[in-house]
């Protein structure tokens, strides 16, 4: 059974409510003492009825200190949960930031403006070479002087994507290396766990038995006297046996 | 299981149960103080298999191999001076195998079989995991007709790891276990040997026990000679025919036929071994019945008929599909009738029955022969 609900002063007014009385913790405490009194009244002698009645508002008072506990703890929950949620939310536009950046780097990195503005310097280095060696009337040595520019250029952009691939390979070589170190140590870790681990083993204690003391016979066993005979044989072969 | 020790009459009426039941510190100067409790150990020593009960909840089954490294070379490798069971059984190419135990009793005047079975013991009672700081009181199982030296050589390979121990028959230990004291005829198939015990209440003396050496190996050797008979070229090992006779041994009619798969010149070729199997299961049913016939008419005629209708199958060996079955028909042609029931747990029967038998053992006798 719910005996009290929260609601707001909104819903109120939408139901129509524009006034309410608000009763003191003081005041509740109070009507229930009068509550129980007057219900033990014609059943307990009166110093009883004091006792019980005190018992029972001290009871009650215990559990308002509790719910008011509760409801801090609550409230603490609730605020430390509104944080984290806030920072996820710092944290999620930071993310964001970070991949728009990258992405621009990336987009630079690719763009075909480089490009461009190389073709466009060949192309008039090329067109000052022909036009300087027309003017000069060398105008046979063009064919022979371009394809020694041209060879020139590709020349370059091949040293260029070697040492670029050197440059690669370098720190491909020490990212391997790094994680090489990153193994060793690990592996250095491991072995020291394994040896715990067998240090472990040898201290293994084994498993109890479920007796702490020496048992027998069950009194109680129906074969008892039977048993206790066949126990007494068993044990003078054995006797026999060990020499004892 | 109880632990009874409280009660006052418990150990044959000693005045004061609980004192002197109580763990006391065993050994003084170097030794662990045993102050902790008691752990009770079963041990059936089989020629093919030793299977552990213990008081701590353990129930393990190893088999009864041991294997030393070769050399140098085999010892650097598999960094052990000792293989047990299963594993020794895997290694065995670079391994000394030794099997300690032939027809159910220790191997006599080798030395290294010797030290084989002290091997076996201590690491069947090393699979009970036991605590340092508890005693340690086994009871083995051992072959019915074991000779005094067998005992003893049993005894004092047990005496290293425990601290006191007994043995007794294991057919008797079987029968102890379920509670089956009286007018019992307990049948115990091993690998080495089937034991036959009759129960009548009281010990069972030499005249109550036979013992066979038709059990397990002999199934297995029969097999061998049948499929070299009868599968030209199949290239096989022991160890594979008992793997087959372990996973489709048969009496009786069978719905399915048995197919095994065997290498012939390197190439697995399939062999239909159904009556091979079935044939050679059968060599142990005429010799167990020749057995329990002995010893039904040797027995009180008041209590003959009692005795055929309990007649109890334990050992690895009644694993065979239908040997009750099998028994119970050849017991109508020599002895009338009969009844034969199969143990449930017929690896552990041994073994739990032994643990039981030192439950029940009184404090006094395992302290006198300590």
């Amino acid at each position: 059974m719910k005996l009290a609900y929260s609601t707001s002063v909104d819903q109120l007014k939408k139901q129509g409510v524009n006034k309410v009385n608000v009763l003191g913790v003081d005041r509740i405490a109070m009507l229930i003492q009068e509550a129980v009194k007057k219900s033990l009244r014609f059943r307990l002698l009166a110093l009883d009825r004091e006792e019980v009645a005190s018992a029972t508002k001290e009871e009650f008072l215990r559990l308002l200190k509790s719910n008011e506990d509760l409801e801090k703890q609550h409230d603490e929950l609730k605020s430390l949960k509104d944080q984290a949620e806030a920072q996820i939310d710092e944290l999620r536009l930071e993310l964001s930031k970070q991949q728009s950046r990258l992405e621009e780097k990336l987009a630079s990195a690719a763009s075909a403006e480089r490009f461009e503005g190389e073709d466009r310097d060949i192309a008039e280095r090329i067109t000052q070479l022909i036009r300087g060696l027309t003017e000069s009337g060398k105008t046979e040595e063009v064919p022979s002087r371009v394809l020694e520019f041209v060879m020139s250029i590709v020349g370059d952009e091949r040293r260029a994507t070697r040492e670029a691939r050197e440059a690669v390979r370098d720190k491909e070589v020490a990212v391997l290396q790094r994680r090489i170190e990153k193994l060793s140590a690990s592996l250095e870790q491991t072995e020291h766990r394994l040896s715990e681990v067998t240090a472990i083993k040898h201290l293994d204690q084994g498993i109890s038995s479920v007796y702490r003391k020496v048992q027998g016979l069950d009194l109680e066993d129906r074969a008892y006297e039977a048993k206790t005979a066949l126990m007494s044989s068993i044990f003078e072969a054995n006797v026999r046996l060990q020499g004892k | 299981m109880t632990d009874n020790a409280n009660d006052p009459g418990v150990g044959q009426g000693e005045s004061s149960a609980e004192d002197a039941s109580a763990p006391q510190v065993t050994e003084s100067g170097t030794g662990p103080v045993k102050d902790h409790g008691v752990l009770y150990i079963g041990l059936d020593l089989g020629t093919s298999r030793t299977s552990v009960s213990s008081s701590n909840g353990v129930r393990e089954c190893i088999f009864s191999v041991v294997g030393y490294p070769k050399d140098h070379v085999a010892q650097k490798l598999l960094n052990r001076d000792v293989l047990v069971g299963k594993e020794a059984v895997e290694k065995r190419l670079s391994l000394d195998f030794y099997r300690p135990l032939q027809h159910g009793v220790l191997r006599n005047g080798d030395p290294k079989s010797s030290k084989a079975a002290a091997d076996l013991i201590r690491a069947a009672i090393d699979l009970a995991r036991p605590r340092k700081d508890e005693l340690i009181y086994c009871v083995i199982g051992a072959p019915a007709q074991a000779s005094i030296n067998n005992k003893e050589a049993i005894i004092e390979a047990a005496r290293e790891s425990v601290d006191s121990v007994m043995l007794c028959s294991e057919p008797f230990s079987v029968a102890y276990g379920l509670d089956m004291l009286e007018d019992v005829l307990v049948i115990d198939i091993g690998a080495g040997t089937v034991d036959l015990c009759r129960m009548h209440g009281t010990m069972p003396e030499d005249a109550d026990q036979i013992t066979l050496q038709i059990a397990g190996d002999a199934v297995d050797l029969e097999l061998t000679r049948l499929i070299t008979e009868t599968c030209p070229g199949a290239q096989f090992t022991v160890q594979m025919v008992k793997d087959i006779k372990e996973r489709h041994s048969f009496l009786g009619d069978t719905m399915e036929r048995v197919t095994v798969n065997l290498p012939v010149d390197g190439k697995p070729t399939q062999f239909d071994l159904t009556d091979q199997i079935q044939a050679s299961c059968s060599i142990i049913v005429d010799p167990i019945v020749e057995g329990l016939h002995q010893l039904v008419s040797s027995f009180d005629p008041e209590f003959q008929d009692k005795l055929r209708s309990r007649v109890l199958l334990a050992g690895g060996g009644s694993q065979i599909r239908g040997l009750d079955t099998a028994i119970e028909h050849r017991m109508v042609q020599h002895l009338g009738g009969g009844k034969v029931i199969r143990v449930e747990e017929p690896i552990y029967g041994g073994s739990n029955g032994a643990l039981k038998i030192a439950h029940d053992m009184p404090t006094k006798f395992w302290e006198d022969l300590r």
